[in-house]
């Protein structure tokens, strides 16, 4: 008997099948990992699981009998629970309180709490998951706030288990109470569906092993076929090198030096450690790796002001670590941010205020104080023109566009700012085929036109197409570095899990 | 181009005008409830606004005030600052507006510039405790701006009370001492009557209307003109997005705080340099809260914001006459104010999603 088995699930997002013909299933009593790059598919295979988001086509069935999903009360009422990587709890309430929210019994209005209390401390002994039920969880440590996760998924009786990245908020320490936790409940019949990065613990606790690459499911491994260099060739796929004209690279001097960063987190782990590099003018330099290894905090030290514990961040020799993002913007830094949406655009502006946004304070967009919309529309229009912009006009407000289009605004916008230092992270991520081409060709160009060029991508693909240089980050240093020529994908996909040597 | 922006126009300017017939209606049903017809209700509405010149002009003159406060915390929500303050903000910058009218000796015409700085002065004071607290600490504005218009109303009883008070005037009520002539606000109703507007001599058109309009061009022309205003829209809109494109986000709210603050001191001009002369601490009270739903109305921009205000005066005004000619009470003017609000909000979303979606298509 399965427990699960989701069949033939499609689903496709403008520009982007972010599942095609999927096909997953998962047994009683059997930890099902689900790998693969971030943006393969994942996440939206689970969302539609827990019915989030509803399939195109395919169809899911929960012990051989279909069913439709429409949302997640109904998961839950189905028996899935989701353990998510940001955790849902209400910081100022009690374990207790944060477990049995959503399911309060009560009598004649009273909130009844011994009862519950029972049971969750019957649940907790029987999967190892032991809590203070009266702590509240603000007090606790991440790891035990993931407990309660864990309880309040079990309390509302769920057989099928999703736990999304779960150990990349915990200590060495606390994955291995979570694994013991974990053999505990599949020792009880139930189905885990674990989505990891870490190829490590993939193949340390799964019992089959699913790879996800561009919305597809490559392949099912049974943990004993499986091994690291075999699911990172899986994940990263045979090498389709989008096809690149790039003239031979000419670097000049240093523009970007990185000297020894070092940096925690709120939380207190290292996520920078004693990271160094260097970007030439005329040079694109990629860094490789695996999401959440500081990619991130690289990217924010050089384009905006934070708090680091040592190290310095320099632009042509000198130091940047006191100026703002103005200034930094203003000394010529071009920053291409990883979430668009978030970051890049004002969206109810229109085209035109956003292709000056970041210069809008600079001549010749301002007079004095006094912004000339003229000379800002006429901006605009050639921008469109030039970067091939598809809109109505400059006057469209920037949520109208496609994500493709939205992505080339931003690209012109830092290209025509003339940076010396452009920084681009994830320029591609969810754009269509034709604006990631569009997209490459100006990365070039940059680079042709002297520009130091800083790629941080999770497409490795990407990062060895147009990387002259690529560096590889695990944990937050860059292990290893390669010359284009020399860099082949197993390689720089196994260093991009801790190996430093080659395979 | 131009024509599918026309038909955005029309649907983004018939949406209030729905939310406001919608509570009408609503108007019409609870009263016809109390045992009014909706012709009596209708009637008591127009006999007291619409009428006669006289009534017309007043809801112009009531609107005068609540214009400043809409405009006032339009400003600060177009920075995403939610000023609540500028009840206690307009309390004190009445105040020391009417201090320089009091004790100040100048010349008419430095005199009138001079209180109208006072009172912008006081109101930014009032303001820039509360938005330190916020740029420096992160202390919500909410919280400090709700204790300061208690802490304002408490200070200016006392000032009023005693170091200030006028001793010797006659009055029932604490008061300063009398603003002196050079100070005092006229009013340009002949000026109405000389391009045939007929606007009674009893009605308060006088030159707070002028520091109305030249605010609320200044309000437009910074926020729409000006770099500076350029950046309020763009942190209200967005602070990361801001935050990345390099605008110095605590600044731009400090100014759009200190902005809707001398804004809010201007609030009591009307009142403490046309009509009464002397500042009391029986001043309208209430009016920087109606400024809140004045700006939400009017979609806190300066032209929305006219709209909304004399929306706001009519609506008052209609208040007294269901009191007078009906057994509606007074108090129903805020049971549909506050439905307004819901009105046009709800109304307003639901235009603003249509045409995002009708938009969506056209860029397709």
């Amino acid at each position: 008997m399965t427990l699960l088995k989701m069949d033939g699930i499609t689903k496709v997002f403008p520009g982007v099948r972010a599942n095609d013909q999927v096909t997953f299933d998962l047994a009683p009593g059997e930890i099902h990992a689900l790998v693969g790059e971030n943006g393969a598919g994942k996440t939206t295979l689970m969302k539609i699981l827990y019915g989030l988001y509803r399939p195109d086509s395919g169809t899911i069935r929960l012990r051989d009998q279909a069913v439709a999903i429409k949302n997640p009360r109904d998961a839950i009422a189905r028996g899935i629970g989701m353990v998510h990587q940001h955790f849902m709890l209400v910081p100022p309430f009690s374990v207790l309180e944060n477990i049995i929210l959503g399911k309060e019994s009560q009598t004649a209005g009273v909130l009844r709490l011994e009862e519950p209390a029972r049971e969750i401390t019957e649940i907790m002994n029987r999967n190892g998951l032991p809590v203070d039920l009266t702590a509240r969880v603000e007090d606790l440590p991440v790891g035990l706030q993931q407990r309660v996760e864990i309880l309040k998924v079990l309390y509302r009786g769920a057989e099928v288990l999703v736990f999304d990245e779960p150990t990349a908020v915990l200590t060495p320490q606390e994955v291995v109470e979570l694994f013991k936790t974990f053999r505990m409940m599949r020792d009880q019949g139930k189905g885990l569906i674990f989505i990891s990065h870490k190829l490590d613990e993939v193949l340390d606790i799964a019992d089959r092993i699913t790879v996800i690459r561009r919305g597809q499911v490559v392949k099912t491994l049974l943990r004993a076929e499986a091994s690291k260099p075999l699911i990172a060739e899986l994940m990263v796929g045979k090498p389709v090198f989008l096809h690149v004209d790039k003239p031979p690279a000419a670097p000049g001097a240093v523009i970007l030096e990185v000297r020894g960063l070092r940096q925690r987190s709120p939380r207190g782990h290292l996520v920078l450690e004693d990271l160094s590099l260097e970007v030439r003018a005329g040079e694109i330099y990629g860094l490789a790796g695996v999401e959440g290894n500081g990619q991130s905090e690289l990217v924010r030290a050089i384009t905006e002001a934070v708090r680091l514990e040592s190290g310095d961040v320099l632009l042509e020799e000198q130091s940047i670590l006191a100026w703002d993002v103005r200034t930094r913007r203003d000394r010529g830094i071009g920053h291409i941010p990883e979430d668009r949406h978030r970051y890049g655009l004002l969206l109810p502006f229109s085209l035109a205020e956003n292709l000056v946004l970041g210069r809008h304070h600079r001549s010749p967009f301002v007079r004095g104080s006094v912004v000339d919309f003229a000379r800002m529309r006429a901006y605009a229009r050639e921008s469109i023109e030039k970067y091939d912009i598809r809109t109505p006009s400059e006057l469209t407000p920037a949520h109208a566009l496609s994500g493709g289009n939205q992505q080339k605004l931003i690209v012109a916008r830092e290209m025509r700012f003339d940076p010396i230092l452009l920084v681009a992270s994830q320029p591609t991520r969810g754009v269509d085929v034709g604006a990631t081409e569009f997209i490459y060709q100006q990365l070039v160009e940059a680079r042709s036109r002297g520009k130091a060029v800083l790629l941080v991508s999770a497409d490795l693909d990407e990062v060895l197409s147009l990387s002259d240089r690529i560096g590889v980050i695990f944990k937050g240093r860059i292990i290893r570095e390669f010359r284009q020529e020399e860099a082949t994908k197993e390689q720089v996909g196994l260093c991009m899990t801790g190996e430093k040597r080659s395979a | 181009m131009r024509k599918t922006k026309s038909k955005y126009r029309v649907l983004e300017t018939l949406s209030p005008i729905l939310g406001v017939l919608a509570s009408v209606l609503v108007l019409l049903v609870i009263a016809m409830i109390i045992g009014e017809m909706p012709g009596k209700t209708l009637n008591a509405i127009y006999k007291f606004t619409l009428a006669s010149a006289s009534r017309l002009s007043t809801i112009f003159s009531v609107a005068i005030p609540l214009f400043l406060a809409g405009l006032a915390v339009a400003v600060a929500f177009q920075a995403n600052v939610f000023n609540i303050g500028v009840e206690g903000q307009y309390f004190v910058g009445g105040l020391v507006g009417a201090m320089a009218g009091i004790y100040l000796r100048l010349p008419v015409y430095l005199h009138l510039p001079v209180v109208v700085l006072a009172s912008m002065a006081g109101g930014a004071l009032w303001a820039a405790i509360p938005a330190l607290l916020k740029v420096r600490m992160g202390i919500h504005e909410v919280i400090t701006t709700i204790m300061f218009n208690n802490i304002a109303a408490a200070l200016v009883n006392f000032l009023v009370n005693g170091p200030l008070s006028g001793r010797g005037e006659k009055s029932l009520e604490p008061q300063t001492l009398k603003i002196q002539s050079t100070a005092l606000f006229g009013k340009l109703n002949h000026w109405f009557n000389a391009i045939g507007l007929k606007v009674p001599k009893h009605v308060y058109l006088d030159y707070s209307l002028i520091v109305a309009i030249v605010m609320g061009f200044l309000v437009w022309f910074l926020l729409y003109r000006l770099r500076q205003g350029f950046e309020i829209r763009a942190v209200g809109t967005s602070l990361e997005v801001s935050q990345y494109a390099g605008i110095r986000v605590k600044r731009v709210q400090m100014t759009a705080f200190l902005a809707s603050g001398s804004l809010a001191g201007l609030i009591g001009l009307q009142e403490i340099f046309a009509i009464r002369g002397v500042y009391t601490f029986e001043i309208a009270a209430g009016l920087g809260f109606d400024g809140i739903a004045i700006a939400l109305i009017g979609g806190n921009s300066p032209v929305g914001v006219i709209f909304s205000s004399v929306l706001f005066a009519f609506f008052k005004q209609a208040g007294y006459g269901l009191q007078l000619y009906t057994a509606v009470p007074n108090a129903i003017i805020y049971v549909i104010s506050g439905l307004m609000i819901l009105f046009i909000v709800v109304i307003n979303e639901v235009t603003t999603r249509y045409i995002r979606a009708l938009r969506r298509k056209e860029a397709a």
